[in-house]
């Protein structure tokens, strides 16, 4: 790195807490640390993330910047242009900063993972520039340095426990760079963005305590607005499931068939009688009549079918719960139905949830996250 | 030990590379363009990658003339399955149920490269396209539901396709699938 000085942009997660614990120890007084707040964190996070930062001696700067977010995505609805739009931002800033704090050098932990869906085209994770052929010092001022760039969560996991980073930031369960926008499916509203917080605090509070953990539990949030589905996929969907029915959300989420993007329709399995593990087969059954589908969630309860109008409460909350090594697969976490029950129940509580569903998909052909 | 990882761009190559070096192979990534006289390896494990073998073979570099005149085994994996399928005289057509995620392995040929796995086993798999057998010189060791060929052999070399993914957690056999290739490598 020579005599530069450099900056690490930091979450809170594990990828990047590891890698600002490590470059700090090599480099000490020359490196500075930043956190933004992008107005995408969960009830409380900010000063959380900021406090367990702290306490580990990284010299910290939070950036506020919530607008700038906001602003930038207002009215944007696609995937892809959302991600884009959160990475220009989000470097613009960094840009900004580094260059007050007269940083050459940005370190970032960009694991495999990140550098592998981007790279594939599967989703543009924010902290991959590089492998894209983006030019950082033309654009941003500043070279990467990208020490994890060949490991997985759980080697950054190993890692971290070796360097005796404290068990919260250890074992932290991954929240993406981009946070709550991705979960937020469609357009990103204050309203909409409220209910998803209220959501996801309820989520990991009851799922928090499954034995063993699932890898990764939270919840998403779309308009509860829903069409018809095919009468092949309807067959389908009692094959496995008597008495049940299908619709579509009219959204689309992101998944992952066979190396390529899909980004397609979300399919709601509602009524009828199984157990967890007979719903786990219904999103290929779906997908096999219907190859626009990538992913599948059964409605837990709610209000009815959505498609009436009046009702003040429009929104559906996504319950998703997934069990796997590496996050390049998963497969959905069997949760006990009664504790899915009393979920439902807590969430319909929080204004505006019209319904509750429990995703079912496994990776592929979902990814884990809806966007 | 080395065995290095031919990337076409799927989600999983790294993770072939990751699974080699688990088991105590010098294992890392390599083009499609490497030409055969450079590669002094034990063996050779082509990954998975989003394209399919009917738009043209220009995305595969060497690896026709590697496949065809290689003297170490190999293993492809997924499109590389597909590709040793095609050129071994077989056919590669759009699946109609494709399979995305788990499935059942059904082994219909013993074979050194399931050996200790058992008859059937969980699998995950990621596929549009997939192999027909149609007259091609090779034999079919494993089939499922959705798919007649989940796993082909040379009918004289060690050289062996698999269309589901041994390098992935969710196939928990698939570690010793690949223990199986790299005992023939020595």
């Amino acid at each position: 790195m020579g005599g530069s000085k450099a900056a690490i942009a930091t979450s809170g997660g594990v990828d990047s807490t590891t890698c600002a614990v490590l470059a700090h120890k090599a480099l000490g007084g020359r490196l500075i640390c930043f956190f933004m707040d992008t107005g995408f964190m969960r009830e409380g996070e900010v000063e959380e993330v900021s406090e367990m930062l702290r306490s580990l001696g990284l010299p910290l700067r939070v950036l506020y910047v919530r607008d700038r977010f906001i602003e930038a995505l207002r009215g944007k609805r696609d995937a892809e242009e959302k991600r884009i739009t959160f990475r220009e931002t989000f470097y613009r800033v960094l840009s900004e900063e580094a260059k007050k704090e007269m940083c050459d050098v940005l370190i970032q932990g960009t694991i495999a993972p990140d550098w592998i869906e981007t790279s594939g085209g599967i989703k543009t994770q924010h902290n991959v520039l590089e492998q894209l052929g983006l030019n950082t010092v033309d654009r941003y001022g500043f070279r990467l340095l990208e020490p994890l760039l060949e490991l997985y969560k759980d080697q950054v996991r190993e890692v971290a426990r070796y360097l005796g980073v404290r068990l919260e930031a250890s074992e932290r369960q991954p929240f993406p760079g981009p946070g709550l926008m991705v979960r937020c499916i469609g357009e990103v509203r204050e309203e909409k963005l409220k209910v998803l917080r209220a959501a996801t605090s309820v989520v990991e509070r009851a799922l928090g305590g499954l034995r063993p953990p699932p890898n990764q539990y939270f919840a998403a949030v779309v308009e509860d607005e829903r069409s018809a589905a095919s009468h092949e996929a309807e067959r389908a969907v009692r094959e496995v499931l008597p008495g049940g029915r299908v619709q579509y959300f009219n959204c689309r989420a992101t998944g992952v068939k066979g190396d390529n993007r899909a980004y397609g329709k979300i399919a709601v399995v509602s009524g009828g009688k199984a157990g967890t593990e007979d719903l786990f087969r219904l999103p290929e059954r779906i997908i096999h009549e219907d190859g626009e589908v990538v992913r599948a969630v059964y409605e837990l309860g709610g209000e009815g079918s959505g498609m009436g109008g009046g009702s003040t409460n429009r929104y559906a909350v996504l319950v998703r719960a997934v069990e796997t090594r590496d996050f390049m697969t998963a497969k959905p976490y069997n949760v006990p139905m009664e504790l899915l029950e009393r979920l439902c129940r807590d969430l319909l509580e929080i204004k505006g949830v019209s319904s509750v569903c429990y995703d079912i998909t496994s990776k592929p052909p979902a990814t884990v996250e809806y966007e | 030990m080395q065995i290095p990882v031919v990337f076409l761009g799927g989600q999983y190559n790294h993770l072939i590379v990751r699974a080699l070096k688990e088991l105590g192979v010098e294992s890392w990534m390599i083009r499609p363009n490497v030409k055969l006289e450079d590669l002094q390896v034990d063996g050779l494990v082509m990954g998975g990658g989003p394209h399919s073998v009917n738009d043209g073979l220009e995305r595969f570099g060497n690896l026709p003339q590697i496949i065809e005149r290689g003297w170490f085994p190999m293993l492809g994996i997924c499109l590389s399955h597909q590709l040793l399928g095609f050129l071994l005289g077989g056919r590669v057509v759009k699946g109609r149920k494709p399979e995305y995620g788990r499935t059942i392995i059904r082994v219909i040929e013993a074979d050194e490269i399931f050996q200790g796995v058992g008859s059937e086993f969980v699998a995950w798999a990621s596929h549009n396209d997939e192999v027909k057998q149609d007259g091609g010189r090779f034999r079919v060791l494993a089939r499922s539901d959705y798919c007649d060929v989940e796993a082909l052999r040379h009918e004289s070399k060690q050289i062996y396709g698999v269309q589901f993914h041994v390098e992935v957690a969710e196939t928990p056999k698939g570690k010793e699938i690949l223990k199986n290739f790299v005992k023939m490598c020595r």
